[in-house]
């Protein structure tokens, strides 16, 4: 019905509570669940390669359609940008649940791991889909599914507190955004991205078209973690479980960017210069409040957290400077910091499964008790503080030297302030970690079990090959880009 | 008929109605009726200019949108109505108020 990738992950996702069914009669419940899963998201990893080459056959745009005929009815469109994104999702996505196998100790976890990757599906319905109103059910799908992960351990208040806080702000923004789709519905009669900027080429000028973006840049600033309404990630990624931190914030944050990408560059481009300026303002005023904030923490997943705020700051000017450069720096960083945050949470969730706390101070020294995923989380942090020859520096340089070339000097200039402040936070972390003595809590805890240590390991080295040997990933991202601006 | 721009200002009022619940009301189930509101007035807008994007019809994808966008309206409630289950049993009581221990 959709595309054969869809389907299989939709596939998977139904059966896997029938897994759990099958698997509870024979006493296994949880490992036939976590072999299924896994497997899942393999076969789907394994499928991506056959797919794009499909896509590519069709030129670049591969389009599925059902119901009423183009341009009304509902559709799927996949390029080269969807494929680029379905791959970060997917590889994130194997790598949380890989993880996640030994996080929890109590055993009722297929509704867990039937979440996990029906969030996973729905990112990716999101990415591949042609109008606003597959998107939506998609996007929707998305947010509910973390919601509910995030109150995934329930018996604890702090996991409640911010599943409700992230339900009502995160709603409010989707609300907001589909009253922004209506109106787009009722000036020009679809829904299709591309039609759309065709019909609001017409309608210059019109009042309406300025709420409208402002609304959209309200719904999916809000997923994205953009200032001022960012106050739902730090408190959502530090009550969940740390499995589902990686995901949502090496992933889920990045659909909002995405939203942004198509709706500004695709159905905005030709008001370019209103929205233009707005966008860095906002942009720069996200990386200080992320950076700023995160000078501050104690709690280890708090202060990723506000790093991650940070992050999305620099994706978002790499879309406000707009030009193809920008964005192949704005999608190369969404890539690499997927990886990055992904491995320092997943570093992170080690650390609390083996000590149980969460704060700076009590984990000093850790490094030494647990020697291979200290040594990871380190050259995770160095990486989020720009060293090269690690991978985050790739992507911040290409997003500073275009907003150079687009002629936005200030704003790079901020950026490369923030880039300091990062660092500061990035070496405490590794000072106190690292260098300083161990406490009690830090000296009693073992290494991690293997199953936690291979998606860290895999995660480390992945940044130090992109880190390395940029040049694939970065032309695999400018493809991307390409498509995204429809060059 | 009435013409178009009464019923886009009942579906903005009631947008409005339901962002200023979401902004001044205390009561977490409140809060989750704001959204239903404000989920309505979004519905209520795309029926109504689906009657006005084509001439003396009515478009059907507005309709499939509106029908779906109440599915998923009442999965969001369902979700937020248990959440603040949880949340009462944690905390004693319905106002969101208590709802800050996280910024210490």
């Amino acid at each position: 019905m959709f595309t054969p990738l869809l389907d299989t992950l939709i596939f998977f996702v139904l059966t896997t509570p029938l897994m759990g069914l099958v698997g509870g009669r024979i006493k296994h419940e949880k490992r036939i669940v976590e072999v299924y899963v896994i497997s899942a998201l393999i076969f789907s990893l394994v499928l991506i390669p056959l797919f794009y080459s499909e896509v590519l056959k069709e030129g670049s745009t591969l389009i599925v359609g059902w119901g009423s005929p183009q341009p009304e009815g509902a559709f799927l469109e996949i390029d080269t940008l969807s494929i680029f994104m379905a791959v970060i999702y997917l590889t994130i996505g194997l790598m949380a649940s890989i993880f996640s196998t030994r996080e929890f100790e109590r055993e009722d976890t297929t509704g867990y791991y039937t979440i996990l990757l029906g969030m996973i599906a729905a990112m990716i319905g999101i990415v591949f889909s042609g109008d606003l109103f597959t998107l939506f059910i998609f996007w929707e799908a998305m947010c509910i599914c973390s919601y509910a992960l995030v109150a995934f351990k329930r018996e604890r208040w702090e996991s409640i507190e911010a599943s409700y806080k992230y339900l009502i702000m995160s709603s409010a923004g989707s609300i907001t955004m589909l009253f922004a789709f209506s109106f787009l519905y009722g000036l020009t009669g679809t829904l299709n991205i591309s039609y759309l900027s065709v019909g609001l080429a017409r309608t210059e000028g019109n009042p309406i078209m300025l709420v409208v973006l402002i609304m959209l840049l309200i719904g999916f600033g809000l997923q994205a973690g953009m200032f001022p309404f960012h106050t739902w990630l730090p408190d959502a990624h530090m009550a969940a479980p740390s499995s589902v931190s990686a995901v949502l914030s090496g992933v889920m944050v990045k659909v909002g960017a995405y939203g942004l990408i198509k709706v500004l560059l695709t159905i905005f481009a030709p008001m370019y210069e209103s929205w233009r300026v707005t966008l860095a303002v906002f942009a720069v005023s996200t990386m200080f409040v992320g950076n700023l904030s995160a000078l501050l923490q104690d709690d280890v997943k708090r202060l990723l957290a506000f790093s991650t705020i940070a992050n999305t700051g620099y994706i978002l000017l790499g879309i406000a400077t707009g030009s193809q450069r920008a964005l192949t720096g704005s999608l190369f960083h969404v890539m690499n910091h997927a990886v990055v945050k992904a491995l320092l949470f997943l570093c992170a969730g080690a650390f609390i499964h083996k000590t149980g706390t969460r704060s700076l101070k009590e984990l000093a020294g850790i490094r030494r008790s647990m020697p291979i995923t200290g040594t990871l989380f380190i050259i995770g942090t160095l990486s989020l503080a720009s060293i090269p020859a690690l991978n985050l520096f790739w992507s911040e340089i290409s997003i500073i030297t275009a907003g150079l070339e687009a002629g936005m000097p200030i704003f790079s200039l901020l950026m490369v302030v923030n880039l300091v402040f990062s660092a500061v936070y990035c070496l405490r972390m590794i000072q106190t970690l690292a260098v300083k003595k161990e406490t009690p809590t830090s000296k009693k805890a073992e290494e991690a079990s293997l199953p936690m240590l291979i998606p860290i390991l895999a995660l480390g080295l992945l940044s130090i090959l992109i880190g390395v040997y940029p040049s694939p990933f970065q032309t695999f991202a400018e493809e991307a880009a390409k498509a995204a601006l429809k060059q | 008929m009435l013409p178009l721009s009464y019923y886009m200002a009942c579906s903005v009022i009631l947008f409005l109605i339901g962002l200023y619940c979401l902004i001044f009301k205390r009561n977490m189930i409140r809060l989750l009726m704001a959204l239903e509101i404000m989920m309505n007035a979004v519905n209520l807008n795309f029926i109504v200019l689906s009657s006005y994007v084509v001439e003396g019809s009515v478009h059907p994808l507005a309709h499939v949108f509106a029908i779906l966008s109440i599915g998923i309206g009442g999965c969001i409630i369902a979700l937020g109505l248990v959440i603040t289950l949880y949340a009462y049993r944690h905390y004693g009581t319905l106002d969101v108020r208590e709802l800050r221990r996280l910024k210490h």
